[in-house]
């Protein structure tokens, strides 16, 4: 999204020359209208206030300058912030500038947060946050936390990877919630135990310091209470799930309910439906609390046999895939054996 | 009159020379413009100035050729408080940039410093004489390649947004391959591939298993973190490092489509802590290992000890926090956050200082000698 109508905002000007000169600044452009040719073809940008006796010392901001339908222009390397002071330096003048945030611009906020049920496993593995707008990604793990009932925050709750999980369009972040912590007998969850405790009562913060791409912050924290029950010891077993045929002819859902909150991230992309093995395209969808899978197909449905193919990597809550377990005990073999296993239902419509 | 057709024919002979090299086996299907970067993760230097980035927005692997930048003496390079120095350049605050690697070109020791700007917009910088200067990636010469299984299926939600994310781990270049691991969000399962390179459609990913001594159990799912193509014992081997810290060598060899292999733990380098990046520099005719943490010094660890360890590591650590298996020392550096190789036997960091300066700067090579 650009902002191209705003326009400057000069506090002080001309310290070094009377000389007035007619601006438009932009986050990703700075015009200087009417250019007198015979001037030199230069601008400097500096980030902050920069006094005159500083600048020389002063690394000016990267960019490039050139000369376009009688304006000289500046266009930096990345979109300059709103609500900042600049220092431009043209033709021996100093300008400096801010450029205000668009009355209209719509601010940062969670969605949603995944798993959105508020009874949770002590061995939950992954969270999802997704943001309305993209997410400054740097040093993003400052700004989520986890709170116990006593107002403590959780240490070593969560998995820090230099290069985060986050989607293309940077509005969802995948944590991890430490697996050596949730893993029974690893040194790290005999040393520290697990991150959660059954029958404890705990919020996930997001603080309002995490800002858009754009570098606005969000107007609060958002919060999100939540309960723990016992761990989660079983994979999900698809033949334990129910099937709720659509009708023939329409357009209705196919209806997967499954009794279990499955993970968010791990499902969606992991389904497929075939009819006469041609895969039939449609939307999936999640629904009460990740227990029921949905899908919407883009064409009617005709009578006769389909197959739904679900891949292993289907994780519930607490990271148990429809093969193995996630905390596997070093002598079971059965996951090692259920590895190559298919899992596909079957339904009819008549 | 005869110098100066001396000297004509020089010029001429280097020109034709540059062109020649500009066309070498490695850069024959590399073409010139804009190779749309979309993030820089990851980089590491292959032969002929070839710079591979890891764009894991993207999904993709970039071959830039950089050969034509000059040759520098980096040696005393010193730049303090560089996180608000490439802020100032960006015009922003330090909490919307972030350095996410570091590399040097071995060919000619420019020091490349790649940076995340809050706005998504990849950044590539350049070390010279002491000062940042930005190496412009819309118009260079070039070739990617995709890669296929990260992007195999790009899921979306109702709104039509992407849900699945793979994130590069580490890139290295060996002997026409680069090699790659990483972590995707959807299952804590550690990938590693190998691409042919020049690229071609060839990519061949392993599953890796390792026996974690700190955790005490078989951890089939642990990422790595970061490694390096080595020789060990004169075969070609990868020394890995995970999100925890056990060391573990598996031969080159052996990363072969949708096969599984279990790689042999020689070291545990103490819990509560993970990798940053680790490398291999020569000195006096001895080879060691210099390992950055986020939660330890720097270590090195002599290659004559990795090689001589005749065992694996597969039970668990009993002391906590203990290291265990090959020897290794901490060397006076703290809060390394990059490191790379410079020179034959030099290296390099960003180091955040205990008074808070981020630094740039070498490393005394005095430690490796």
């Amino acid at each position: 999204m650009k902002y191209t109508f705003i326009f400057l905002l000069i506090l002080s000007s001309d310290l070094l020359s009377q000389k007035k000169y007619d601006f438009i600044f932009t986050k990703d452009k700075i015009t200087i209208l009417n250019h007198d040719d015979s001037l030199e073809k230069k601008l400097y940008l500096y980030n902050g206030e920069i006094e005159e006796d500083l600048i020389t010392s002063t690394t000016p901001i990267l960019g490039k300058t050139f000369f376009q339908e009688d304006s000289l222009h500046f266009t930096p390397v990345v979109p300059l912030g709103w609500d900042r002071i600049y220092t431009l330096v043209y033709n021996h003048s100093i300008t400096y500038f801010k450029i205000p945030i668009p009355k209209n611009y719509k601010k940062l906020s969670v969605e949603e947060i995944y798993p959105t049920s508020s009874k949770l496993p002590s061995n939950i593995l992954k969270w999802y946050i997704k943001f309305s707008n993209p997410i400054n990604r740097n040093n993003v793990y400052d700004y989520f936390h986890f709170i116990n009932a006593k107002g403590d925050t959780l240490s070593r709750a969560i998995l820090p990877l230099e290069n985060i999980l986050i989607n293309r369009d940077k509005t969802l972040v995948t944590l991890w919630i430490e697996p050596g912590r949730q893993k029974r007998k690893l040194i790290p969850n005999q040393l520290l135990g697990s991150v959660f405790t059954p029958r404890e009562n705990y919020r996930i913060i997001i603080s309002k310091n995490i800002k858009d791409s754009n570098g606005v912050s969000m107007q609060k924290d958002y919060i999100k209470s939540f309960s723990i029950i016992d761990a989660d010891r079983s994979k999900p077993n698809i033949s334990q799930w129910h099937i709720e045929h659509p009708k023939k002819e329409s357009l209705s859902p196919l209806i997967i309910k499954c009794y279990e909150p499955l993970d968010y991230g791990s499902v969606l992309e992991n389904i497929n439906i075939s009819y006469k093995n041609q895969i039939i395209r449609g939307t999936w969808e999640l629904s009460n609390n990740e227990r029921i899978i949905q899908f919407l197909p883009k064409k009617k449905w005709k009578l006769g046999n389909y197959q739904i193919n679900f891949n292993k990597t289907i994780e519930d809550l607490a990271g148990n895939n429809l093969s193995r377990l996630f905390d596997n005990e070093i002598d079971n073999t059965e996951d090692v054996n259920a590895t190559n296993q298919e899992h596909i239902l079957e339904f009819s419509i008549y | 009159m005869k110098t100066l057709i001396t000297f004509i024919i020089s010029l001429l002979f280097s020109f034709f020379l540059q062109k020649a090299q500009a066309n070498t086996y490695l850069k024959s299907n590399f073409k010139t413009g804009n190779p749309e970067i979309s993030s820089i993760h990851k980089m590491t230097f292959g032969p002929e100035g070839i710079l591979f980035i890891g764009d894991s927005d993207a999904a993709q692997i970039i071959a830039v050729d950089l050969s034509e930048h000059p040759k520098l003496d980096n040696s005393k390079v010193k730049l303090d408080n560089i996180d608000k120095l490439i802020a100032d350049m960006m015009g922003t605050t330090i909490d919307q940039v972030q350095i996410t690697d570091m590399v040097v070109n071995p060919n000619n020791n420019n020091i490349y410093l790649s940076i995340n700007h809050s706005s998504g917009i990849p950044i590539l910088l350049r070390v010279e004489e002491n000062v940042l200067k930005q190496v412009p990636l819309d118009n260079v010469s070039f070739s990617k390649v995709s890669l296929t299984n990260p992007i195999d299926k790009e899921a979306k939600d109702r709104r039509g947004r992407s849900l699945r994310k793979w994130a590069i781990a580490d890139i290295k270049y060996t002997d026409g391959k680069l090699l790659l691991s990483g972590l995707s969000n959807q299952e804590f399962a550690s990938t590693f591939s190998a691409i042919d390179f020049p690229f071609n459609e060839k990519q061949e990913s392993s599953s890796l298993e390792i026996y974690h001594a700190a955790h005490g159990k078989y951890e089939t799912h642990a990422p790595i973190k970061t490694f390096i193509p080595t020789t060990v014992n004169g075969t070609s081997q990868i020394v890995a490092s995970y999100t925890c810290t056990p060391l573990v060598v598996f031969p080159i060899d052996k990363i072969k489509q949708g096969k599984h292999h279990k790689g042999k733990t020689v070291a545990e380098l103490g819990s509560g802590n993970s990798p940053v990046d680790m490398i291999e520099i020569a000195s006096e005719g001895n080879r060691y290992l210099l390992i950055a943490n986020t939660n330890r010094p720097l270590m090195k660890m002599d290659f004559k000890d990795l090689e001589s360890f005749q065992g694996e590591l597969t039970k668990p650590v009993v002391k906590k926090g203990a290291a265990e298996g090959v020897d290794y020392v901490n060397l006076p550096y703290v809060n390394v956050q990059q490191l790379d190789k410079m020179g034959d036997n030099g290296f390099i960091i960003v180091q955040r200082e205990s008074n808070g300066n981020l630094a740039l700067k070498t490393g005394n090579s005095w430690w490796v000698k």
